[in-house]
């Protein structure tokens, strides 16, 4: 049983984003875990002032109909708990496609979650008419050299520099299409989504993207996962 | 015809990721059904966006009766926006109810809310995009019955001939017997026609097929409906009351969205009906008498609700809040238990007269953004003909009250074109503003950031009201009034005045006053591309004046037309209890600036609810 340290009331919780609530943007899964939470009876801390929200901060926001196996939240709790009841009501008090999958309980300063998990990796599969790694391989080359990618996001023209934010990529055949795995990292000037590198690269949209983790870049290139604070 | 029962979900999901807030066709949400075996299928639809429509207290209330009645299942649908119905169509999708991802088509009873005028053009997208035949008169035999009800069914005629059905008046209990009336039909093997003869004997069920309508020298050239000969249906259909609310089930939503949507909170209805007597007010008139929850019971179900949902705040909806009984010690007890947990208390709307130092500190406690008064007119004359029953002194003490307990801006709501409006009535809306600001200042001091904002709208006659008969401004004289609103004003720019569009409060007129031929304008307009008719980036009021021309009716004739006050009208087949003569004396006493009381803080005004309904006032306590 792992209760509360003394100086620590900080729970750490990793979740999916998955089926058809893959659709629901930040705000919205924000909002809901927020109510999984009241609804869980977990005791959380409450802001002060003028409007008084629950104590909680997100990792980086997932694009829309992107799911994930690796999102995570960070509750300030109000009273000592142990991890494994924690769990247990959160799960029951949480839409299943939104499901905590793990938590531990960390010390109550540490680095914001939305800065310090800034590395991804996600799975792309792609599926469209004469796209194969070959096709992808070339495409992406052209923007490499480029440098700077620039797409609009509805009526807002926007661009993400690829050296900053592309950190690696895999890319192979399969039938219809390509199975595409790579890895981003927060830029300056914004975060790399794979939806709009496979639109560059294919003119298409991708048929599904998953985030398949989640990390923390030390200086000297380690990668530290959420959970392994 | 009645499309299979089927799962297509497979062909919305490809057009999510082409729409905005996909959220909106989602379903999943915590406390959706998720039981759907029926056998009777009911799908629930309010015809605008899924974020209007989610927390509509009213659907929330009928889906959870009908999915807590045996055999029967029921699940909800919203017309999609503009971008989804599009492709839609293009895809070959038909409107698909949340919880099954099934073709509405499919269920076996329907219930559309008529939710308000500009929600009308919607009804007909709802049922083209569903995939059902428009006209109730040319359905199959097996496609859905198609039933509507709502705040707006007190002139149902301009959308009579779509639905098979209209319920009036308190649905919770009433549509439960209508969709076993309707199950227990087709079991019988009874054929449309039988169907919808049995739902005419329900207590507070118009079927529009049943009645005829004719134009003679007694009626408006709307004419009146009557009762086809040998139908059995009713010459008047009186509305459905629930005698005993405080009995029925005080936590109904169940639902917690998963995006934001309007009024997104919890909310407890902790009293139904209102008796000030508003003359404009048509929500006054037709959810008599007033029913109260006890205290205990508002207290009980707000924590239970709020537990249940992890809602963040927790509405305590009604026509008139501060008017409960028990108002301040709800409100007092609610925050005792939940401001350590963040969670808000709001009330949608104070009344001037009953926002006292209690009741602005209760409300206050938690959150002190801003309030909402209504004191309608500009002038205490105005303010006695549609007998709103404040003075400016009750204004003023309210906005005391606020200010000295910290609240910074203030809205006030008026209305325009009322009738007997006179020019210096019109001055009196911003006048009466710079004084709340003048309050507002002499409280918090002369360099305190004071903002009053008031928001202005057309008047529109609605019908079961005193001012039923009366005509709406022209629109040359509103934009002229707006004027002189606008140049009346001070340049404080810390009063700010907005005012509601004057083509749309036409429509919305138009609508109020037509007969069943009004079905023909809501066809030409829909079939001109109108839609959504309330937002007023897709409101197209060229397309309205074609449709008019279409179907050889002038829109601006038919809002302005003052009705005699003995004529037969539209909806006089229909009645939510209150008397025509009622609302004949109400409209001379209107007339004479005679004000008329409140029956629950006096006796019996003799509107004629009670006699008739065979109801009475439920009061849990003195009002003061």
């Amino acid at each position: 049983m792992s209760c509360l340290p003394p100086n620590a009331c900080r729970l750490r919780v990793r979740y999916v984003k998955d089926g058809r609530l893959a659709y629901l943007g930040h705000l919205e899964v924000m909002e809901t875990v927020m109510r999984s939470v009241r609804r869980s009876g977990v005791p959380f801390e409450v802001s002060n002032g003028f409007a008084r929200r629950m104590r909680v901060q997100f990792s980086q926001a997932l694009p829309v109909g992107a799911s994930s196996e690796c999102e995570y939240y960070d509750l300030l709790l109000s009273d000592p708990l142990d991890v494994g009841d924690a769990m247990d009501r959160l799960r029951n008090a949480t839409p299943r496609a939104l499901a905590p999958s793990a938590a531990r309980i960390l010390p109550r300063r540490v680095p914001a979650l939305e800065a310090w998990a800034g590395l991804s990796s996600w799975e792309v599969n792609v599926r469209a008419p004469g796209v194969n790694a070959k096709s992808f391989d070339d495409g992406l080359g052209r923007c490499l050299a480029a440098g700077v990618l620039h797409y609009m996001r509805g009526d807002k023209p926007k661009s993400v520099s690829l050296g900053e934010t592309l950190v690696d990529y895999d890319v192979r055949d399969v039938p219809g299409g390509i199975d595409l795995a790579m890895r981003t990292r927060t830029g300056e000037r914004g975060s790399l989504r794979p939806a709009i590198l496979v639109k560059a690269v294919c003119d298409c949209a991708p048929l599904r993207v998953r985030r398949v983790g989640q990390w923390h870049e030390r200086e000297d290139g380690a990668l530290v996962d959420p959970m392994d604070v | 015809m009645r499309l299979d029962r089927e799962d297509l979900y497979a062909r919305l999901e490809p057009l999510l990721g082409l729409v905005e807030h996909p959220s909106r066709y989602l379903d999943h949400e915590w406390g959706a059904q998720e039981e759907l075996d029926g056998p009777f299928h009911v799908c629930l639809i309010y015809p605008d966006v899924y974020e209007v429509g989610q927390t509509n207290l009213g659907l929330a209330i009928l889906y959870r009766e009908l999915n807590e009645a045996q055999d029967i299942s029921c699940e909800r649908a919203y017309l999609p926006w503009v971008d989804m119905g599009d492709l839609m169509r293009i895809h070959g999708v038909p409107l698909l109810a949340l919880e099954s991802s099934a073709p509405v088509a499919s269920f076996d009873m329907i219930g559309i809310s008529i939710a308000h005028e500009l929600a009308c053009t919607n009804i007909v997208e709802t049922l083209d995009l569903a995939g059902i035949t428009l006209y109730a008169e040319s359905r199959d035999e097996d496609e859905p019955i198609v039933v509507g009800g709502g705040a707006s069914a007190w002139n149902c005629e301009p959308v009579a001939p779509f639905f098979d059905a209209v319920l009036l008046g308190d649905g919770e209990r009433a549509l439960v017997r209508m969709a076993q009336t309707i199950s227990d039909a087709r079991q019988d093997g009874a054929s449309r026609a039988d169907i919808l003869l049995r739902l005419a004997c329900l207590e507070g069920v118009y079927v529009p097929s049943l009645y005829d309508v004719v134009t003679d020298a007694t009626s408006t050239r709307w004419g009146y409906a009557v009762p086809r000969m040998g139908t059995g249906a009713p010459a008047v259909v009186k509305k459905h009351c629930v005698q005993d609310f405080a009995a029925t089930e005080p936590v109904s939503q169940r639902i917690v969205p998963y995006m934001g949507v309007v009024q997104d909170r919890f909310a407890v209805e902790i009293l139904r009906g209102c008796a000030r007597g508003c003359r404009f007010c048509q929500a006054g008139m037709t959810y008599r008498p007033v029913r109260e929850r006890p205290a205990e019971q508002v207290v009980d179900a707000a924590l239970e609700g709020l537990a249940a949902s992890g809602f963040d705040e927790c509405s305590l909806t009604s026509l008139s809040t501060t008017d409960h009984s028990q108002c301040a010690q709800i409100v007092r007890t609610l925050n005792e238990s939940l401001s350590a947990q963040g969670v808000r208390v709001s009330i949608p709307s104070q009344r001037l007269d009953s926002f006292g130092v209690e009741m602005a500190a209760s409300v206050g406690a938690s959150r002190k953004a801003g309030l909402t008064f209504a004191p309608e007119a500009g002038s205490q004359r105005l303010r006695d003909v549609i007998n709103k029953n404040v003075t400016e002194e009750d204004l003023l003490r309210a906005a005391e009250n606020a200010f000295n307990i910290g609240y910074r801006r203030m809205k006030l709501y008026f209305m325009m074109g009322l009738p007997t409006e006179t020019d210096e009535d019109i001055i009196g809306i911003p006048k009466t503003a710079e004084r709340v600001m003048e309050v507002g200042r002499r409280v918090l001091g002369p360099r305190a950031k004071v903002s009053v904002s008031i928001s202005v709208s057309v008047f529109i006659p609605k019908s079961h009201t005193p001012f039923q008969w009366a005509p709406q401004l022209p629109l040359d004289e509103v934009h002229r009034r707006q004027q002189l609103m606008l140049h009346s004003a001070t340049t404080d720019r810390n009063l700010r005045i907005s005012y509601h569009g004057s083509w749309p409060s036409l429509i919305e007129a138009v609508l109020s006053k037509m007969g069943r031929k009004g079905a023909e304008l809501i066809l030409a307009a829909w079939k001109r591309g109108c839609r959504f008719d309330a937002w007023s980036d897709q409101f197209d009021f060229g397309a309205w004046n074609e449709a008019a021309a279409d179907v050889g009716v002038d829109l601006e004739d038919i809002a302005c037309e003052q009705f005699d006050l003995d004529a037969r009208l539209p909806w006089d087949h229909t009645s939510p209890g209150v008397s025509k003569g009622y609302l004949q004396r109400e409209w001379r006493r209107a007339m004479n600036a005679e004000v008329t009381p409140d029956c629950t803080r006096t006796s019996c005004t003799g509107c004629g609810v009670c006699p008739s309904l065979g109801v009475a006032n439920a009061l849990v306590g003195e009002r003061v």
